[in-house]
């Protein structure tokens, strides 16, 4: 009569008993020590194990999870935006202008939709550091690091780069850096579970080169020039 | 906008994301890379969630399933390299706060020894405080198969902890 099972005990504990189930499972502890002896052990393993992970929850996120969501915010949007879809995606891609702009600084303009969607401009710092940084000479601590240049199959003067937040390919278009390329979350990307957003990005950049990439020399006239 | 809600959701969730990755993984360095790439997958699958059904029961899962695939890509290397009662050099000192230090490390290494699918039962009720239906969903197994293995799991760690707990 006052046998209780393993599996009824623990769902007692667990708090999956029904009503009648837990009433009664009550009743036959009160009457028998032994029985809620063994229920305050199980009471007690189970708080042990929650206090043994508990610190972690009021642990301090490492930058790496909540920096996730700052790229793919900016950069799925993007993706989105892409793909013409009436209006919805007019407010994407505006959407996506904006939380780039809040990135690359305040002068992103979207051009005129073209073939593939909005063209995004990078503007701000990354638009600076485009238009002035040479590879072989960049300043230690810099947010966004200058890669290869090249010159793409349709002629636009191409460079790739590594910021914080982002990494793309971006080709001259008239006054302006187009960011024809874009990898969503780079401190995530080098990690071993994926593949190092750099070698996505150099294949990428490869597949639009025309010829080698500029050597330091190149580069160099290549800006005094105006990137044409 | 929704889109925005699905991601405040699952940003709120990673505290305890990061706890069962904890869990899970045996070592910070293992768990953050288990949690970053599962939210990186969530972020990429958004479109698979379904409305109206758990967000972190969704995310549970996804993270869950990526550990199993991570350990069976590694050969379970680290499973062969569990700690041999590390408790035990720690000397008697009768010191509360070495006390307090190995007393953690005894759940570790008893969270260690039990086999993996009890182990991950155990977290999701006892630790993350799932019921059982959702945590049998999580898990994709039938109900009776998640208390069978929370009962064998809960009979181990009880051997190794001790009542006294």
């Amino acid at each position: 009569m006052s046998a209780i099972d393993i599996e009824t005990l623990m769902a007692f504990v667990d708090g999956e008993l029904d009503e009648l189930g837990m009433a009664r499972v009550e009743r036959v502890i009160a009457a028998d020590p032994e029985l809620a002896k063994r229920v305050a052990a199980e009471r007690a393993l189970k708080a042990k194990l929650a206090a043994h992970y508990a610190p972690v929850l009021d642990a301090p996120l490492p930058d790496r999870l909540t920096a996730l969501f700052d790229q793919e915010s900016k950069v799925v949007d993007i993706a989105t935006a892409r793909r013409p879809r009436g209006w919805i995606v007019t407010a994407m891609a505006m959407a996506a202008c904006l939380l780039l702009g809040l990135f690359v600084g305040r002068g992103v303009m979207p051009t005129a939709p073209g073939a593939d969607g909005g063209a995004l401009v990078a503007g701000g710092s990354l638009a600076t550091a485009l238009d002035t940084r040479l590879a072989s000479a960049q300043p230690a601590n810099t947010a966004i690091r200058i890669g290869l240049t090249f010159r793409a199959q349709d002629g636009a003067m191409c460079r790739t780069f590594q910021g914080r937040a982002l990494d793309g390919i971006a080709c001259r278009a008239g006054k302006t850096w187009q960011l024809r390329r874009t990898v969503s979350d780079p401190a995530a990307a080098r990690t071993d579970y994926r593949q190092a957003s750099s070698g996505v990005l150099m294949d990428a950049a490869q597949a639009m080169m025309a010829g080698d990439p500029l050597d330091a020399a190149a580069e160099k006239a290549a800006r005094d020039g105006g990137w044409k | 906008m929704r889109v925005t809600g699905f991601e405040r959701d699952l940003m709120a969730y990673l505290p305890r994301l990061r706890r069962f990755a904890t869990g899970l993984a045996r070592n910070a360095a293992d768990a953050d890379d288990l949690c970053q790439a599962a939210v990186e997958r969530a972020l990429r699958s958004r479109d698979q969630w379904q409305p109206g059904t758990r967000l972190d029961s969704w995310m549970y899962r996804i993270m869950r399933n990526m550990w199993i695939d991570e350990t069976r890509a590694r050969g379970r290397r680290d499973a062969l390299m569990a700690p041999e009662d590390a408790g035990a050099t720690v000397g008697d000192r009768g010191d509360a706060a070495i006390e307090a230090r190995v007393e953690l490390g005894n759940v570790d290494q008893a969270m260690t020894k039990l086999p993996g699918e009890q182990r991950e039962a155990i977290l999701l009720v006892l630790v993350e405080g799932f019921g059982y239906r959702e945590a049998a969903d999580i898990l994709d197994i039938p109900i009776g198969t998640l208390t069978s293995r929370l009962a064998r799991g809960r009979a181990a760690l009880m051997e190794r902890l001790g009542e006294a707990a």
